[in-house]
């Protein structure tokens, strides 16, 4: 019982981790239909930048909040030089391979400059050993931090999209970028303040996933940036609920099958419910089909 | 700068310029060091997974995140039948090769029917699974221990029939092996298969609508794409010895898009010259190994704002698509120039254009019957009737929203019809894929041109053959004698269709070159290359100039005058004015007028929904 409880409660706070990259991916699907394939790398840099920060005297909480806002500056220039420019060309070759090269970029200048060895990551608030007892089940206290963490953003971001006035402006965007143009939206300003805001998510998670990890690293990422959009597909892309829906399937699934099968399969279970879920609805289970235009 | 464009690209594809290179790196190694000679061999594998991905993303346009993955599941394939399995080591590398193929074609049924980025993210996980299967399955693959002790020249245990093989042998294996495969894939680009691979990436529809099986096309592409980089994987098992889950991370499968992307896509020489670039500069500069990733990074990320066409681009002439062998066998010299007519051949064709009789008064060819189409709340055509007669043209008009381009959608099988029956010679079609229709004879043509720019005008036409050609894959690979008398006869009659079309002066130019009426004319001309019985054209003469104009009538009649059916969209009345036989008329997706021209310009219910309410009528 209490195996299932803390492997369940595990799941459950990944999985809200998994939602927040998720929703960081939707942003930027909503204003570009375009994602940041580098991403990962913006969840690592977040980490490593506090770590950084931390060791150079800085506060523990003012490094992390140093890592969010440099790795917001970052996704906000990786639409400036990634996808501004290349929007013209069409299809998606084009930035998926930019995108992805600042990614790779940013994985290389770590590993170049500060080591490619794991980095030791400070825990803040709990220690990974402080329990808090719930109907006699130990749970760990760090991943119900996470998890509240996790929780209070997704609200706040569904609260920002639906009673804001940028979250209105960034919907009239996602619907028709030039009508919205038209009605007044700064439609270029909406995509840049996307990008930012996904690169601020993601760092976030980043922080959060380091946390659980307790070490960073610069290959640390890219798998993470999977399982996010393996919970946006399978909450349908773009939907704030589908992607926690989508998270927390994603891992709690994940602790399961590393609980009861085997921690091999842990991350794999993940990639190959990517290719299921693509295979089987591509527009995601929550998700609208979108109509092919002929 | 052009002109050193084409002296590079007649040096590099000049047979004595492959000959000498080959002598070249035959010989080379006995004079070298060992490790040179493991270069070398790097090189080889490095030029075969390039291709690898260059043929599935380069010329099939589904992009890769996931080359490693092919790669590995050939290295430890071929590893495995050897060390567990006691194959002997050739028997080995083709079993990988084979299991690698089987895994291609597999992985393209999920990844066949999704695309762009979506795509991009199915091929990481794919890459990525392989990956974890490799370090976590420990019983089989070694796990994170690896894999040791495989057959190889390093450790001096590599025997093929009974031979000893020395690293300066494997090398000479592995270059008669990539010589082969590029020879192959030369080949098979430069033919109607080939085509077909670049008719998808440029648009899946289109490809449809000309008879183009899209996913059995795709499956094809994801196999022999996998089949090759597995080939690489097995002998690089067998270059090296030891395989580990680390020489098959997603950062592998990065590398070799990189050198397919910086090399140039879409091309044979292009991979060649970005895998002999990024496996020289890694092992030979250490400054280069050290910012390794930082450069790949920076390369991918300014790669298709700077340079899309790669190296290749930037010193050759762009790849061609038609073998020029047959090109000057029809009488045209591989630039296109017309040098001498083979009369003979050019009356075979003749009389295979002509070979369809008139037969006016004859039933319908294809009949709608009260169609339906609807979208969620929207009721796009609502339960139309209509029927093609052989040998007469009717126009469908109506204005913007009434139905008409939907109601082509759904007989030329892109949209499945909500009810009612699309009944070609008496058999109903409606609901089957676009390019099950085509092959039955209806062909249709788009609002906006979809070809493949990157094509030449001929080129482009030669795609709507692709029903007509019978080589399989394996003889055009093999370029047997059949398949170059049917790319002949192929030829000659896209001749004919360009001189019908009035395009035989900008026959070898690229499509992305010419301007918007030409690529209108380019998309008629290719339909009619199919030689359809109905054909179906969506608004063909929006945009075009009065004498293209002209032109188009002229195709239209002669069409016409080869017993076809002909559905017409337009909204150009002067136009269909004076060509049609049948107008009918939709608005809000119902059938408002049937009948002629002149009857329906004095028809009240036309008169109020497409020429407006006030508009006086004329005859």
């Amino acid at each position: 019982m209490g195996f299932a409880a803390s492997l369940i409660l595990g799941g459950i706070s990944v999985g809200a981790v998994y939602a927040l990259i998720a929703l960081g991916l939707n942003l930027t699907f909503l204003t570009t239909r375009t994602l940041n394939f580098g991403q990962g790398s913006v969840m690592m840099l977040a980490a490593v930048a506090a770590v950084l920060f931390a060791g150079q005297g800085m506060g523990l909480y003012a490094a992390l909040l140093a890592g969010i806002v440099l790795v917001g500056l970052v996704g906000g220039l990786t639409e400036v030089i990634a996808i501004r420019p290349i929007a013209k060309l069409g299809g998606s070759m084009g930035w998926v391979v930019t995108t992805l090269g600042i990614g790779i970029f940013l994985q290389g200048f770590v590993a170049k400059y500060f080591g490619s060895q794991a980095l030791a990551f400070p825990s803040f608030l709990f220690s990974p050993r402080d329990y808090v007892s719930v109907f006699g089940v130990r749970l760990s206290a760090q991943y119900l931090v996470i998890l509240a963490i996790a929780l209070v953003l997704v609200l706040a971001f569904e609260y920002f999209l639906k009673r804001t006035a940028w979250g209105r402006a960034l919907q009239a965007v996602a619907m028709d970028p030039d009508l919205a143009s038209v009605m007044g939206v700064p439609v270029r300003k909406v995509v840049t303040l996307s990008y930012v805001g996904s690169g601020i998510l993601a760092g976030i998670a980043g922080i959060l996933v380091a946390q659980i990890t307790g070490t960073v690293d610069s290959a640390f990422g890219f798998n993470l940036l999977i399982f996010g959009f393996v919970a946006a597909v399978l909450g349908g892309i773009g939907n704030t609920w589908g992607a926690l829906a989508g998270g927390l399937f994603l891992g709690v699934t994940e602790k399961l099958v590393g609980g009861y099968i085997s921690t091999a399969a842990e991350q794999g279970i993940a990639f190959a419910l990517l290719m299921l879920a693509l295979a089987i609805r591509p527009e995601g289970l929550l998700g609208e089909k979108e109509v092919v235009k002929v | 700068m052009n002109a050193l464009r084409q002296t590079v690209s007649k040096i590099l594809g000049h047979p004595a310029t492959i000959i000498v290179a080959l002598l070249v790196l035959w010989f080379w190694p006995a004079s070298t060091d060992r490790s040179t000679v493991q270069l070398l061999s790097f090189v080889m594998l490095n030029i075969l997974l390039a291709q690898s991905i260059n043929l599935l993303t380069g010329v099939a346009g589904q992009i890769s995140l996931g080359h490693a993955g092919f790669f590995a599941i050939g290295a430890y394939g071929s590893a495995l039948l050897v060390k567990s399995a006691g194959a002997p080591v050739i028997a080995a590398i083709f079993g990988g090769t084979a299991i690698t193929a089987v895994v291609g074609w597999l992985l393209a049924v999920p990844a066949g029917r999704v695309k762009e980025f979506y795509l991009a993210m199915m091929t990481s996980g794919f890459g990525l699974l392989c990956f974890e299967i490799i370090k976590e399955w420990n019983d089989v693959t070694g796990g994170v221990m690896g894999l040791s002790g495989i057959a190889s020249p390093t450790l001096k245990s590599l025997t093929i029939l009974g031979m000893k093989i020395d690293g300066i042998d494997y090398f000479r294996i592995l270059l008669v092996a990539a010589a082969i495969v590029l020879w192959l894939l030369r080949n098979f680009i430069q033919s109607h298969h080939g085509r077909a691979f670049f008719a998808i990436q440029a648009s899946e529809i289109a490809a449809g609508s000309i008879g183009i099986d899209q996913a059995r096309t795709k499956r094809r592409a994801y196999s022999i794409s996998a089949a090759i980089a597995g080939l690489a994987g097995a002998f690089y098992a067998h270059l090296v010895g030891y395989l580990g889950p680390d020489s098959f991370t997603i950062m592998r499968s990065v590398e070799v898009l990189v050198m397919a992307v910086v090399g140039g896509i879409g091309t044979i020489i292009g991979p060649i010259l970005g895998a002999v670039l990024f496996t020289y500069l890694p092992s030979k500069l250490q400054a280069f190994a050290a910012y390794q990733f930082m450069v790949y990074g920076l390369i991918l990320m300014v790669v298709f704002l700077l340079f899309r066409k790669g190296f290749a681009g930037a010193i050759a002439e762009p790849a061609r698509f038609i073998p020029g062998r047959a090109l000057r066998a029809v009488g045209l010299t591989a630039a296109g120039v017309p040098a001498r007519v083979d009369a003979s051949a050019a009356q075979t064709a003749q009389s295979s254009v002509a070979a369809a009789g008139h037969q006016t008064d004859a039933a319908p060819l294809l009949e709608v019957r009260d169609l339906v189409k609807r979208f969620a709340g929207l009721v796009a055509v609502d339960g139309v009737s209509l029927a093609l007669h052989p040998g007469r043209i009717t126009a469908l008009i109506g204005p913007n929203g009434s139905g008409k381009s939907t109601l082509v959608n759904v007989a030329s099988g892109i949209y499945t019809p909500s009810s009612g029956q699309v009944i070609l010679r008496g058999k109903e079609i409606g609901g089957q894929a676009s390019h099950a229709i085509a092959a039955q004879g209806v062909i249709r043509t788009f609002q906006d041109p979809r070809l493949v720019p990157s094509f030449t005008v001929r080129e482009n036409i030669l795609l709507g053959a692709h029903l007509r050609y019978r080589s399989s894959m394996i003889a055009s690979a093999l370029r047997l004698p059949g398949v170059m008398k049917e790319e002949q006869a192929h030829l000659l009659r896209a001749t004919q269709v360009m001189e019908v079309a009035g395009l035989s002066g900008v026959a070898d130019q690229l499509l992305e070159s010419l301007p918007y009426g030409y690529r209108r004319l380019t998309e008629v001309a290719r339909a009619m290359m199919a030689d359809p019985d109905v054909l179906m054209l969506d608004e063909p003469a929006a945009g075009l100039s009065e004498g293209e104009l002209g032109r188009l009538a002229e195709v239209i009649r002669y069409i016409k005058s080869q017993g076809k059916s002909v559905l017409l969209i337009e909204h150009h009345m002067d136009f269909v004015n004076d060509i049609v036989d049948d107008v009918v008329v939709l608005d809000s997706g119902r059938v408002i007028y049937r009948g002629d021209m002149s009857g329906m310009r004095r028809d009240p219910a036309v008169i109020e929904a497409y020429l407006g309410i006030q508009q006086v009528a004329h005859d």
